[in-house]
């Protein structure tokens, strides 16, 4: 009885918390953490079928990034031909990932018991629980970018590998110029932008994140999208524009586009054509001498001049990096990457230049971003690196000292209790 | 709930940025306050070229053009380009000097060369140059009209060079000039030929002319044919459609709204462009042919009331053309 009324006087006993937090009772079912576990296993087969069909970038944000997708049975399985118009609704990453959790903390707090015993088992699992709030607090805000640079000359901006702005610069000035950018959510057709930064309305005619683009002859019909341009690129090449799905496979390009109009308070100047090169827009001039006007279309205004265009999004950054350098090496007689590196000079906010060398698996680290070495090009002399903001790239590595502490207090624990017993029977000399 | 509004609150609410940044762009730059009763024309070629008309009460009339040169461009090159399109022989640097004058305007100075068609009339075309240097850069400022509009416009185009800030850029360009043919390569083997009718006289002699002829009533209204090649397209159908409406005070028009103008023809069984374009008082009626890596102008230009009368002569000289290369 004694020890009883010592058990129940523990603030930290089962039984306490299990009447302190009661609904979280069923919530730390051991047959809810097979059942999940289970479920998990055939989101990961349906996100794999579904890879194949709209690449891996398609299938994250279907299935992983989401609450629940709908999955569609492929025609190609046995009786596909019946069974391929059944939406069938299927957890996605975000429901199973936070249902674990969940389920997780109300196991911790409701079925594991508090001794010096068990406490390696809870320190494991709050590792565990560590990962998977780390993994999808990842998910949330990490934004990953690029950066490239040619060899000999300094970048200090980022672009997104996804999604595009359409950008105003003002150069009027020698010294410095002024950027209003629109990010593609706010393109939204029928909508009319105005804004104190940008003296000019913006009316969004068109918008799409592809699109197969056709200089027509002189006098040809250029087609609905670029039907009322009238002025810039998109009359002087006579572009035609056909909008397409996104391609979200690895090798997928896509040429966003706009057709937008501007206005004077109520005066309409006119409506422009933008189509953006995921490679950069610099490379229209490559592709047609007509088309390199996308990387600045003028316009003035109140004596000023503006060039616009729409590009991958940009983040320009209060320190820049130089290029000194590049070595790429692959394997003897392979194309298999032996080692690319590139020698940098990080030009800080402060002045001072340090060097640095990022290559393979060794990243630079700057201002809560880390530069990977993403891709060079020898011939043409440029790298690129893979920018990755990720406040919470710690957790990952607190999660695994945690489980690896866990680990250890329980080996540990057991290690000496079995060695105590052994000392024990040991017969007395 | 707590994740819902987590991945709510995770996300970035779109929003319009601004923020400066040490420039990129390194072409030049150019901006100009431009008189109130001038407009723009909406189809420029190149970044910074600018293209206006006058608005009067009989529509837009005239051209003013601006064109970078990302290089030392000479005022005898300029002045021989406009000469030949108004029937110039040709200026030396002797030559030059009757029509070049350099005027200071707002700090500025501009090379000033004022060429007039060498036609008859009371009201002849004329191409009033303003050049501009600025450190390597050659700025080129046409002003492209009747006489009269450009004595009235006089002062605005002073006030609009005046207005003028230029800073030159880092790259070489060179400002497409579509209105203006490159200095022609006459062939003598290669040549159509046609049937001239019997009263249409030899007309004004020019490097670029393969043919040449004039017209008379014998009232003082005439007629200027022309028969001009040049290596390529010389910019293609549009801008050189342009040029000659704007030769006879008629506006612009653009892919779409060219067939008021230009229809199809054919010329020794090959497709060209026929232009009939008539204005009060002068017209022109033009074929363009497009070939493989030439083109040919056939061009007749002047009074209209005398044009009407020679239209069905111009037409049937069209389908004499022979190319002879069939």
């Amino acid at each position: 009885m004694i020890a009883n009324t010592r058990k129940n006087k523990s603030p930290f006993s089962l039984g306490v918390r299990k009447k302190a937090f009661p609904w979280l009772v069923p919530l730390s079912s051991v047959r809810l953490t097979l059942v999940l576990l289970s479920l998990s296993m055939v989101l990961i087969f349906v996100a794999t079928l579904e890879q194949v069909r709209i690449g891996i970038r398609g299938a994250q944000a279907e299935y992983f990034e989401s609450f629940f997708g709908i999955w569609h049975y492929p025609t190609e399985f046995w009786g596909g031909s019946f069974l391929n118009f059944i939406p069938l609704p299927i957890p996605g990453g975000y429901l199973l990932g936070g249902l674990l959790i969940l389920n997780l903390i109300a196991a911790f707090i409701t079925r594991f018991q508090m001794t010096y015993k068990k406490m390696g088992i809870q320190i494991i699992h709050l590792g565990i629980i560590l990962l998977l709030i780390g993994q999808m607090v990842t998910q949330a805000i990490q934004v990953e970018s690029r950066m490239q640079i040619n060899k000999g000359e300094t970048s200090n901006y980022l672009e997104r590998f996804h999604g595009v702005e359409l950008v105003f610069t003002d150069i009027t000035d020698a010294s410095e110029s002024k950027v209003v950018a629109i990010p593609e959510e706010m393109l939204e057709v029928g909508r009319t932008l105005n804004t104190p930064k940008f003296p000019l309305k913006v009316r969004v005619k068109s918008f799409g994140p592809n699109c197969n683009f056709d200089l027509k002859e002189s006098g040809e019909n250029r087609g609905n999208i670029t039907a009322g341009v009238d002025r810039g690129v998109g009359v002087s090449s006579n572009l035609s524009i056909t909008p397409i799905e996104e391609d979200f496979s690895a090798e997928g390009v896509n040429f966003s586009y706009a057709v937008f109009e501007l206005l004077d308070q109520s005066k309409s100047l006119g409506t422009w054509t933008a189509v953006a090169h995921p490679a950069g827009n610099s490379r229209w001039e490559l592709i047609h001498p007509k088309l390199a006007g996308l990387s600045f279309q003028p316009i003035r205004h109140d004596g000023r001049l503006w060039g616009m265009e729409l590009r991958a999004k940009r983040e320009y950054l209060p320190f820049s990096i130089e290029l000194l350098g590049i070595e790429n090496e692959f394997y003897q007689g392979t194309d298999i990457p032996h080692n690319f590196e590139s020698h940098i000079n990080l030009n800080l906010e402060s002045g001072q230049k340090r060097k640095a060398l990022v290559y393979m698996n060794t990243p630079l680290r700057h201002a809560g971003k880390t530069f990977y070495q993403y891709q060079m090009n020898k011939a043409a002399d440029y790298s690129v690196f893979q920018v990755i903001r990720n406040p919470s790239w710690l957790v990952p590595y607190i999660a695994c000292i945690l489980v690896s502490v866990g680990l250890l207090w329980q080996f540990s624990f057991h290690l000496i209790s079995f060695l105590r017993k052994q000392a024990k029977a040991a017969p007395a000399v | 709930m707590g994740i819902l509004v987590f991945f709510g609150s995770c996300s970035e609410d779109p929003e319009i940025q601004s923020y400066s940044i040490t420039p990129e762009y390194d072409g030049p730059m150019i901006v100009w306050k431009l008189p109130d009763h001038w407009g723009e024309n909406p189809e420029l070629s190149g970044p910074l070229a600018g293209s206006f008309h006058v608005k009067t009460d009989s529509g837009p009339k005239g051209r003013i053009g601006v064109m970078p040169f990302r290089e030392a461009v000479s005022s005898l090159e300029i002045t021989n380009m406009f000469g030949m399109e108004l029937g110039y022989q040709g200026f030396n640097q002797e030559t030059l000097k009757q029509v070049l004058q350099v005027k200071k305007i707002e700090g500025k100075n501009f090379d000033w060369i004022r060429l007039t068609e060498r036609v008859q009339s009371e009201n002849p075309s004329t191409a009033l140059l303003a050049i501009m240097r600025n450190d390597k850069d050659t700025w080129l400022f046409p002003f492209i009209a009747d006489a009269q509009l450009i004595n009235a416009e006089m002062e605005s185009f002073t006030n609009f060079l005046g207005s003028i800030i230029a800073r030159a850029g880092k790259k070489k360009i060179r400002a497409v000039m579509p209105a203006l043919p490159p200095p022609p390569v006459p062939t003598a083997s290669g040549n159509p030929t046609w049937e001239t009718p019997k009263h249409w006289l030899p007309g004004k002699v020019s490097s670029m002319r393969i043919g040449s002829f004039l017209v008379q009533d014998g009232n003082g209204k005439e007629l200027d044919f022309s028969i001009t090649t040049f290596p390529g397209d010389v910019g293609g159908l549009l801008p050189n459609i342009n040029r000659w409406l704007g030769q006879v005070n008629l506006p612009e028009v653009n892919p779409d709204s060219q067939s008021k103008y230009v229809s199809e023809i054919i010329l020794d069984e090959k497709s060209a462009q026929l232009l009939i374009a008539e204005n009060e008082e002068k017209s022109v009626y033009g074929a363009l042919y497009f070939g493989p890596s030439q083109s040919w102008f056939f061009k007749l230009i002047g009074d209209s009331e005398l044009a009407r009368v020679e239209k069905e002569n111009f037409l049937t000289l069209l389908e004499s053309v022979c190319f002879h290369d069939h």
